[in-house]
C-alpha cells in the first residue's frame, strides 16, 4: 500500500526529468510557420471565393492558421509530450470558444429563417 | 490499513500552541497573508460588508413598493436602487460567498494539503475584489447606475446618464478575483490533494467547487471582456452595440448572458456543495449515489453553458434559437433534479439530527425545488412570454439565488464556524433564526409569483393598487427576513468572545477537517495525512469513535 | 508506519526554490503548468469574445469589413508575423536551454525574443501612427485635426484609396459624395473624426450582385448607396482592429515584462534541469500570445485582398 500512497496530487509527472525536445522538431516548425504565412497571403490574393464557393478564402487562410496553431501547441508548447489533463486543457479552451459561436450564430444565421413567425 | 492513522483524534485533543489566529496579531500580518485560512477570513469581512449595504437597499425597494404610488423614492432614484442591489449582491455577495469564503478555507484542509497551489495569486484575487468593490462603491457615491444589473445595450451605452463605466470597470477588476480563485481551486484539486486522496474520496463540496471554478474560468472572461467593450462604446461612441449606426444590442445580451447563465451556476453550486456535506453529515449515512452528485456537478457546469438564450426569448433573438434554447434548459435542469432526488435519498432512513445546519440543509431542498421547478415553467418558451419581466421571475431568482445558495451559505457558515474560530455560537438562537429566515422569506417571495402570475411587472416603482395587497404581504415578510439576519450577525460576533471553545470535532464526522484541531494550525495538519477511508465513512473503518457519536447522536451503529 | 516517515523525510529536504506548500519540486512544477494552462483557456474565452464580436459583424457587413481591411497594410502585418514567429522560436530555444541549464544560451535566447517582441510593437506603432495621419482611427477626436498634416500624409500615400477629409462638418454629406479625389481647401478635419468615403466596394458588389441582405438595407438609404451609412459599418471593423491588435499589444507588453523579470533571473544562473518552470510557463504565455496573432493577420489584413487584386467576387 504505501506504493500508492506515495504522492500526492495526480502525480502523473512527478520527478520528471524534463524533456529535451530535440532541436529538428522547434526548427521544422519554424519552418511551417513561416512557409503558412507566406502561403496565407498568396492565397489571399487569389479570389477563390468567386472560383469555387463563396468563403472559400477565408476557410483556407483559417485551415492554414489552425495548422499552424497546432504546430506550435503541440511542439513549441511542448502539449504532444503533456500529460493528459493539458491535452483536454488545450482542447476544452477551443471547445469553448466554439460554443461560444455555434450559439451565437445558430440566432444570426435563423434571423430570417422565420420557422413560426406570423 | 486501518492502522495506519498518523491523524488519529487522540493526537488533536492536544492543542497546538499557535493556531492560524493566533500567528500574528499586526494588521501586516492580516493584509499580506498568504494563508488560505486568513484570506477566507478577509473575504468573510468583506462580503459580509457588501451583503449589509446589498440588504439596504433591498429594504429601501421593498418599502416604496409598500405602496402604489411611487412616493418614497422617484422612479429614477428606485432605478438606481434596484440597480445597485443586483449589482452588488450579485457580483460582489453572492459570486464569492461560498467559493471565497468556505471554499478558500476548506479545500486545501478537505483535501489534506498545506495551502491553496497559489497562496500569493489568492491573495492578489482579494485585492482585485478589494480594488473592483471599492471602484463600484464610489460610483455608486457619485450618483449610482440605473441601467439593471443586465447593463442592457443601447441603454446603457448611449442613453443612461449614470456611472456606467466606473461600475463596469468595478465589475471588470472584480471578474479577474473570480477567475483567479476559480483557477487556483482547479489547479490545488489536481495537484495538491493528500497522499490516498483519490478523486472518489474527495467530499462533495470540493466536487461542486470544482464545477465552479470551470464555470468561473470558462465564463468570466467573457463578462470582462463584454463590459470593456461597453465601456469603449460608452466613451467613444462606435456602435457596436448601438443599432441606430449599425451596431447589435442583442449581441451585447449575447456574450452578457454567455456568462451570466453559467453565473447563476456559480451562485448555485457551492452550494449544492454545502447540502450535500449537511445533508449525508447529519444524517450520519453516507451520501446516496456519491458518483452522481459528483458528475452531476461537472454536468451543470459543461450545460450550464448552452442554455444563456433562454433570458433572450422576447428580445428578438430568432424562433429557432428560441427553440434550441428552450430544449436545452429542459435538459440542463436534469442533474439538478438528480440531486435533489439522492439528497432524498439519503435523508431516507438516516440518523438525522436536527442542528442548525441541518436546518438550513432542509429549508434549501423545499426552496431550491420551487426556485428551479419555476424556472422550468420560465424555460418553456410559450409560457415565458406572459411571465417574462414580471415578479414571477424575481421570485423564481430569489428562491433559488437566497432560498438556495444563501441559506446554504449561512448553512455552511454555522456547520464550519467551529472550526473556523474555535468556538460554538448559542443553539438556541441559531436555531430561531433559521426558522424566522424561513418564513420571513417565504412571505416576502411567495407573493411575488403570484404577483407575476397576475402580470406585474418587475423594475417600476409604482404599480396599479390592486396589487398592494400582495405586495404588503412581501415587504412584511421581508421585514421579518431581515430580523432573521440580523440575529446570526449577533449571536456569531457574540460567540467570536464569548462562545465555549469548539472541539476538533463538535459533530463528530469522519472528513479531513474534522481531523486537526478547531481553529487549525497554519499548516492546517501537524503532519501531512493519510487519507485511507472513504468519504461519508461513518463505520469504525474511518477512525472514528463510535461510542462519542452513540452517546451524543444515540446512533444505532 | 514506514512510508509515512519517507514523507516526513522528504518534507524536510527543501530544495532551493520550492514553495513551502509542495511537497516536492515535482509537484510544484506540474501546478504551475496547469495553473499557466488554465491561465491560458481563461485568455482564449477573453479574446474569444471579441473574435465572437468580429464573426457577428464580419457575417453582417462583409463588404465593410473588406473594404476596412484592404486598407490595412498586409505588408506590415505579414512581416510582423515573421518577426513573432521567430521570437517564437528563440523562445523556444530558451525554455530549452535553461531544461539544459546552459546559462548564457538562456540569457541570448532571452533578449532576441525581447527584441524580436519589441520590433513588433515598433510596427505597430508605425501602423497606428499611419492610421491617425490618415484619420481612420475610429474615435472622433483621435485622429489627425490640422488641414495641411492631412494634405502631405495624402500626397505621399498617394493611394486612391486613402480616405479624404469631410470638406467640412457642416456641408451635408451628399455634397461630399462623388468627388473622392478632390484635394486642396477641403482636406479639413478639425473635429478629429473618423473619414471614410470609398464606398466602390459597395459599388461592385452591387454589381457583381454579392450583397447581403442585411447590407442591402445597411449601406443604401431610398435605393441610394449612402456614404455616411457604409462608413459607419467600416468604422465597426476599424473598431474591432483597434481593439483586438490592441489587447494583443498589450499583451505583448505584459509579455516584455515578464521577459525582463526572466532576463535578470537568468542572469543570476536560478534556472537549471530541476527548477526551470517560471522559462517554461513564461514561454507557455508568449507562444499563446503568438497563435493569438496568427489568427488576427488573415482576419484583418487578408480578407477581401483579391479584391484589389481584380477578384470579382
Ligand atoms: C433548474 C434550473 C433553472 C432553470 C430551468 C432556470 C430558468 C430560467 C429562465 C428561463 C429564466 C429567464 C426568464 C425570462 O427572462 O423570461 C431565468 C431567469 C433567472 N434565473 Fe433561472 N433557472 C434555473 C436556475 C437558476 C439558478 C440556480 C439561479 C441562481 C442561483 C437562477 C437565477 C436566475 C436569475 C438571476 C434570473 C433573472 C435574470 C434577470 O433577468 O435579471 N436560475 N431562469
Ligand atoms: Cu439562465
Amino acid at each position: 500500500m504505501a506504493e500508492g500512497y506515495k504522492t500526492a496530487g495526480d502525480a502523473e509527472h512527478q520527478h520528471a526529468e524534463p524533456h529535451i525536445v530535440p532541436l529538428i522538431y522547434y526548427f521544422g516548425v519554424f519552418a511551417v510557420l513561416v512557409f503558412g504565412t507566406i502561403i496565407t497571403y498568396f492565397v489571399a490574393t487569389v479570389d477563390l471565393d468567386g472560383r469555387l464557393f463563396p468563403g472559400a478564402n477565408t476557410l483556407i487562410a483559417l485551415l492554414i492558421a489552425f495548422f499552424k496553431m497546432t504546430c506550435v501547441v503541440l511542439i513549441f508548447m511542448h502539449v504532444r509530450w503533456s500529460s493528459r489533463l493539458i491535452w483536454l486543457t488545450a482542447i476544452a479552451g477551443f471547445f469553448w470558444l466554439a460554443i461560444m459561436f455555434a450559439f451565437t450564430m445558430q440566432d444570426y444565421l435563423t434571423r430570417s429563417a422565420g420557422v413560426f413567425t406570423g | 490499513m486501518q492502522n495506519v492513522n498518523p491523524i488519529n483524534f487522540e493526537k488533536i485533543k492536544e492543542e497546538p500552541k499557535v493556531n492560524y489566529l493566533t500567528n500574528g496579531f499586526t494588521v501586516k500580518s492580516w493584509l499580506l497573508t498568504k494563508d488560505h485560512k486568513r484570506i477566507a477570513i478577509l473575504y468573510l469581512i468583506t462580503v459580509s460588508a457588501f451583503f449589509a449595504l446589498g440588504g439596504t437597499y433591498a429594504s429601501l425597494i421593498r418599502l416604496e413598493l409598500l405602496t402604489p404610488a411611487s412616493d418614497l423614492l422617484q422612479s429614477g432614484t428606485y432605478n438606481r436602487v434596484f440597480t445597485q442591489h443586483g449589482i452588488i449582491m450579485v457580483f460582489f455577495f453572492l459570486i464569492p460567498s461560498i467559493p471565497a469564503i468556505l471554499g478558500n478555507f476548506l479545500i486545501p484542509i478537505m483535501i489534506g494539503a498545506k495551502d491553496l497551489a497559489f497562496p500569493k495569486i489568492n491573495l492578489l484575487s482579494w485585492y482585485f475584489y478589494i480594488i473592483g468593490g471599492s471602484l463600484t462603491l464610489y460610483a455608486l457615491l457619485q450618483g449610482g447606475v440605473d441601467t439593471g444589473w443586465t447593463f442592457y445595450t443601447p441603454y446603457s451605452t448611449t442613453f443612461s446618464n449614470s456611472y456606467v463605466m466606473a461600475v463596469g470597470l468595478g465589475i471588470f477588476i472584480n471578474g479577474f478575483s473570480s477567475i483567479l480563485t476559480g483557477l487556483n481551486f482547479i489547479v490545488t484539486i489536481h495537484t495538491m490533494r493528500a497522499p490516498g486522496m483519490t478523486w472518489f474520496r474527495m467530499p462533495l463540496f470540493v466536487w461542486a467547487h470544482y464545477a465552479t471554478s470551470l464555470v468561473m474560468l470558462l465564463g468570466t472572461p467573457v463578462i470582462a471582456i463584454t463590459v470593456l467593450l461597453l465601456a469603449l462604446e460608452r466613451l467613444a461612441r462606435i456602435g457596436i452595440f448601438d443599432p441606430a449606426i449599425g451596431g447589435d444590442p442583442i449581441l451585447f445580451q449575447h456574450l452578457f448572458w454567455f456568462y451570466s447563465h453559467p453565473a447563476v451556476y456559480i451562485m448555485i453550486l457551492p452550494g449544492m456543495g454545502v447540502i450535500s456535506e449537511l445533508i449525508s453529515n447529519f444524517s450520519r449515512k453516507k451520501i446516496f449515489g456519491y458518483e452522481f452528485i459528483a458528475f452531476s456537478s461537472i454536468a451543470i457546469a459543461v450545460f450550464g453553458f448552452l442554455v444563456w438564450g433562454h433570458h433572450m426569448f422576447v428580445s428578438g433573438q430568432s424562433v429557432y434559437a428560441g427553440l434550441v434554447f428552450s430544449f436545452l434548459t429542459m435538459v440542463v435542469s436534469v442533474p439538478s433534479a438528480i440531486k435533489v432526488f439522492n439528497w432524498s435519498a439519503t435523508l431516507y432512513k438516516g440518523q438525522i439530527s436536527y442542528d442548525t445546519p441541518m436546518l438550513y440543509a432542509l429549508f434549501f431542498i423545499g426552496l431550491f425545488l420551487i426556485g428551479g421547478l419555476t424556472g422550468l415553467f420560465l424555460g418553456s418558451i410559450g409560457l415565458t412570454v406572459h411571465l417574462t419581466d414580471t415578479y414571477f421571475i424575481v421570485a423564481h431568482f430569489h428562491y433559488v439565488m437566497v432560498g438556495g445558495q444563501v441559506l446554504a451559505y449561512l448553512g455552511g457558515l454555522h456547520y464550519w464556524w467551529p472550526k473556523i474560530t474555535g468556538k460554538m455560537y448559542s443553539e438556541f438562537w441559531s436555531k430561531i433564526a433559521a426558522i424566522i429566515i424561513f418564513v420571513g422569506f417565504n412571505l416576502t417571495f411567495f407573493p411575488q409569483f403570484i404577483l407575476g402570475y397576475m402580470g406585474m411587472p418587475r423594475r417600476y416603482a409604482s404599480y396599479p393598487p390592486e396589487f398592494q395587497v400582495l405586495n404588503i404581504f412581501s415587504t412584511a415578510g421581508a421585514s421579518i427576513l431581515a430580523i432573521g439576519l440580523i440575529i446570526p450577525l449577533i449571536y456569531l460576533t457574540y460567540s467570536i468572545f464569548f462562545g465555549e471553545k469548539a472541539s476538533a470535532n463538535p459533530w463528530l464526522l469522519p472528513g479531513l477537517e474534522w481531523r486537526t484541531s478547531s481553529p487549525p494550525p497554519t499548516e492546517n495538519f501537524e503532519e501531512t495525512p493519510i487519507v485511507y477511508w472513504e468519504a461519508y465513512d461513518f463505520t469504525e473503518e474511518s477512525g472514528l469513535d463510535l461510542e462519542d457519536a452513540r452517546n451524543k447522536y444515540k446512533v444505532t451503529v | 508506519m514506514a512510508h509515512v516517515a519517507d514523507i516526513h523525510d522528504e518534507h524536510h529536504y527543501h530544495p532551493p526554490g520550492l514553495q513551502h506548500q509542495f511537497e516536492d519540486m515535482g509537484q510544484q512544477q506540474e501546478s504551475a503548468s496547469i495553473g499557466m494552462w488554465m491561465f491560458l483557456v481563461q485568455e482564449i474565452m477573453f479574446f474569444g469574445g471579441l473574435f465572437t464580436v468580429y464573426l457577428v459583424f464580419r457575417s453582417k457587413y462583409p463588404m465593410a469589413f473588406a473594404a476596412g481591411s484592404n486598407h490595412l497594410d498586409a505588408f506590415w502585418g505579414g512581416l510582423n508575423t515573421l518577426v513573432l514567429i521567430v521570437s517564437s522560436l528563440t523562445m523556444a530555444m530558451a525554455v530549452r536551454s535553461a531544461q539544459l541549464g546552459k546559462r548564457n544560451l538562456q540569457v541570448v535566447f532571452i533578449i532576441l525574443t525581447m527584441i524580436f517582441g519589441a520590433v513588433f510593437l515598433g510596427v505597430k506603432a508605425i501602423e497606428y501612427s499611419a492610421k491617425y495621419h490618415e484619420g481612420i482611427v475610429p474615435v472622433s477626436g483621435l485622429n489627425l485635426k490640422t488641414d495641411k498634416e492631412i494634405r502631405e500624409s495624402d500626397e505621399s500615400a498617394g493611394s486612391p484609396q486613402a480616405p479624404v477629409g469631410r470638406q467640412d462638418p457642416n456641408e451635408s454629406l451628399n455634397t461630399a459624395l462623388g468627388d473622392h479625389d478632390s484635394h486642396g481647401e477641403k482636406y479639413v478635419n478639425t473635429r478629429g473624426d473618423f473619414l471614410w468615403k470609398d464606398t466602390s466596394l459597395v459599388v461592385q458588389a452591387q454589381q457583381g450582385n454579392y450583397l447581403t441582405s442585411d447590407e442591402k438595407i445597411a449601406y443604401f438609404s431610398n435605393g441610394e448607396i449612402s456614404q455616411a451609412k457604409f462608413q459607419d459599418k467600416v468604422r465597426i471593423f476599424f473598431f474591432i482592429y483597434f481593439v483586438m491588435t490592441g489587447l494583443h499589444a498589450l499583451h505583448m507588453i505584459v509579455g516584455l515584462g515578464i521577459m525582463t523579470w526572466l532576463l535578470w533571473k537568468a542572469w543570476l544562473g536560478t534556472f537549471s534541469a530541476l527548477y526551470y518552470s517560471p522559462v517554461e510557463i513564461s514561454g507557455l504565455y508568449w507562444h499563446f500570445v503568438d497563435i493569438v496573432w496568427i489568427f488576427l493577420f488573415p482576419l484583418l489584413y487578408l480578407l477581401g485582398r483579391h479584391f484589389l487584386h481584380g477578384g470579382g467576387h
